[in-house]
């Protein structure tokens, strides 16, 4: 592909502000021709005299320009998500959507079949913690000639909610199709993949017991690589400081990412610890070892994940990560964790 | 860009002792003031920039220094010829590995808390930067301690060392420019008398997009800052710059690099100013200063910590990006 890249984003919430101002500064994206698509026109930026700033602005009854279009960016409620990829995968065959890849198996299903269908369709899903700094970092520094194998990995990731917690859409199970495990937990379950590859799970609980918004506000996830290693997660909407946090245990030492440069800053500074193991006779006190911290002050990952995705179209290759394999394993997780769930609560109401 | 701060400990004697540095330093000052009774030019314009008036601050033991007040960076003021210079170094570089000082005693105590972190800052970065078995320049007035170590290491696929005075006077031209993949200064620019021409030699001796690494004393750290010239750790020809963190990542944009870290995990500023307290206890401190160096062992503690993660401890440790 030799012009510039036309884009159009479907919804323009939180997530397709950053889509925007990432695909504003790429160069190989018409930054005039990007399409805007939006059911609530106050979502629109406006100057002063209250006129929209941006001219490529459609409502959602408006005819989508197909034509003019190489690649969509799907941005909008879970409950929207298949349906639109499904159409953009049809109409222009290059589609960037947010995580998560519909409410549950059968949405992502309805979007793989159509995917597998389209031989030379490019279909990227947005999972961009894995390219926060600190995570690459940890990446970087295991394996052979850094800290060894993993041994285990610990993840906790966790919002505190907030007064209009139970308005929002992403609590309500029609929308959303679950709680917090499917809204930040997605995030932990690629991250522990990321590092581990396949898993399966071992055992889960999920909890409804603050918000009480019909769907998980806490859940505890246990997992298990392929190779037997094991990981736990715990993604929550009760933790009142927010919170993310990944340990890696490994042969030769340890690895604690935590804090994430998100636009608020509210999740704390993004950094790594590098902890290398030392036994006595390294050591003046056995269990304290010597630790380096990595501070990261620029999250570049919306970028990157951005890029990789026009990249991938521009050069008709697939892109290598947020692709369909990616989302279909933590789809089975998830789809998994809520079965072991549904399962349970049939065995306690059968008890009771 | 990334800052690291690190856990490790260790006390000041183990590395550089006051009471041993004396010697050493007397010997640093008498070389320095003999090169400079043969030849001497003063030092105009700040070395950060190449611009800014250095003004003059004071002297150490009669020989004067300047500070360049733009980035607070301190300079000796005057300078004698590159070839006496050289000279200096030379001197300096061989008494320092002879049996008469106290680097010799602590050979391994120094191995262990000087070298060999250093060596693993190096390690991480490379992996960080997915740099693998890369062909390393070390940039030393020889005999360096640190060649033999990252040639053991395994992790370099050729070490090769060069003289900073060479490079930095344009002596030696190089017979296969930018075929280095890394260049490692290990306060190499605290002493050499042109920092900004050494910098640009070594830009043309690494690939584009090579890495440099570069660690300093720098003046705008705790013990730099409170003990200014007062500070035994200052002395020429050793520290005949004293970068502040800023005015050295302005003298590496400058010369065209990019910047990926910029930390000052150093462990031993409070150490260093309490020392110096306690060798005169006459020492003119601010109450403040006094309260901290005189604090409990985890207020201090924790007093260091706070320097190294806002990058205000004395060591500096830089990681930049030759331009491509």
């Amino acid at each position: 592909m030799t012009q510039p890249i036309r884009c159009a984003i479907f919804g323009f919430g939180y997530m397709g502000k950053i889509r925007y101002e990432a695909l504003k500064k790429h160069p190989e994206v018409n930054k005039r021709d990007i399409w805007i698509v939006e059911p609530d026109a106050a979502q629109m930026p406006r100057d002063g005299a209250g006129q929209p700033l941006l001219k490529n602005y459609l409502a959602p009854h408006e005819p989508i320009p197909w034509k003019q279009l190489d690649a969509a960016f799907i941005c909008t409620p879970n409950n929207v998500t298949a349906e639109l990829c499904v159409q953009a995968l049809q109409e222009c065959g290059n589609v960037f959507c947010e995580k998560p890849p519909g409410r549950n198996w059968e949405d992502f299903c309805r979007i793989a079949d159509v995917a597998s269908a389209i031989p030379e369709h490019r279909l990227v899903f947005g999972f961009n913690h894995r390219l926060h700094p600190s995570v690459q970092a940890a990446k970087a520094l295991i394996g052979q000639g850094g800290l060894g194998e993993i041994l285990y990995i610990k993840g906790t990731y966790g919002k505190s909610g907030g007064l209009r917690y139970r308005e929002s859409w992403r609590n309500n199970r029609e929308v959303a199709g679950g709680g917090i495990l499917l809204d930040q937990g997605i995030h932990m379950l690629d991250l522990v993949q990321f590092f581990l590859g396949p898993l399966s799970v071992a055992d889960a609980i999920l909890n409804d017991s603050f918000w009480h918004c019909g769907v998980e506000d806490n859940v505890f996830v246990l997992l298990r690589s392929e190779d037997g290693v094991p990981a736990f997660l715990h993604s929550s909407a009760t933790l009142w400081k927010h919170t993310f946090r990944l340990e890696i245990g490994c042969h030769d030492g340890y690895l604690i990412a935590s804090g994430l440069l998100s636009q608020t800053g509210s999740y704390g500074r993004e950094q790594l610890v590098i902890g290398k193991r030392q036994f006595e006779d390294e050591a003046m006190a056995l269990g304290n070892p010597r630790e380096e911290i990595i501070q990261f002050d620029r999250d570049d990952s919306w970028d990157k994940e951005v890029n990789e995705f026009i990249m991938s179209v521009k050069e008709r290759r697939p892109a290598r990560h947020g692709t369909l394999d990616e989302a279909r394993r933590v789809m089975q997780l998830i789809r998994d964790v809520y079965a072991l769930s549904s399962e349970r609560q049939g065995v306690m109401a059968r008890r009771a | 860009m990334r800052s690291i701060q690190t856990t490790s400990a260790f006390p000041l004697s183990s590395v550089k002792p006051l009471d041993g540095l004396m010697a050493y330093r007397s010997f640093c000052l008498a070389t320095t003031r003999k090169a400079l009774e043969r030849s001497r030019t003063r030092r105009t314009t700040s070395p950060v920039d190449g611009v800014t008036p250095l003004e003059l601050l004071g002297d150490i033991d009669g020989i004067p220094y300047a500070r360049c007040p733009s980035s607070g960076s301190i300079f000796l003021a005057e300078l004698p010829s590159p070839s006496e210079w050289a000279d200096v170094l030379r001197q300096v570089s061989q008494y320092r590995h002879s049996p008469k000082t106290f680097h010799a005693d602590l050979a391994q105590s120094r191995t262990d808390h000087v070298y060999a972190p250093k060596l693993e800052w190096i390690q991480d970065a490379l992996r960080l930067q997915g740099l693998h078995q890369p062909k390393v320049l070390e940039v030393v007035t020889s005999p360096s301690d640190f060649t033999a170590l990252l040639q053991d290491s395994g992790l370099c696929s050729e070490v090769v060392s060069i003289e900073e005075t060479d490079v930095a006077h344009r002596h030696v031209r190089d017979e296969h420019p930018g075929q280095a993949d890394v260049a490692v200064l290990l306060e190499s620019l605290d002493r050499i008398d042109d920092p900004f021409t050494l910098l640009r030699g070594l830009i043309e001796r690494v690939k584009p997009g090579g890495l440099l690494f570069a660690t300093g004393l720098v003046a705008s750290g705790f013990d730099m800052a409170t003990l200014g010239l007062r500070n035994r750790y200052l002395y020429p020809p050793d520290r005949a710059n004293c970068f502040s963190l800023q005015g050295l990542s302005v003298l590496l944009k400058k010369a065209g690099c990019s910047l990926l870290e910029v930390s000052t995990p150093g462990v031993l500023d409070v150490e260093i100013v309490s020392t110096h307290l306690h060798h005169d206890p006459s020492l003119q401190l601010s109450q403040f200063e006094r309260s901290v160096v005189e604090a409990d062992e985890e207020t201090r503690k924790a007093f260091q910590t706070f320097l190294q993660q806002q990058g205000l401890s004395s060591f500096a440790r830089i990681v930049a990006r030759i331009p491509s």
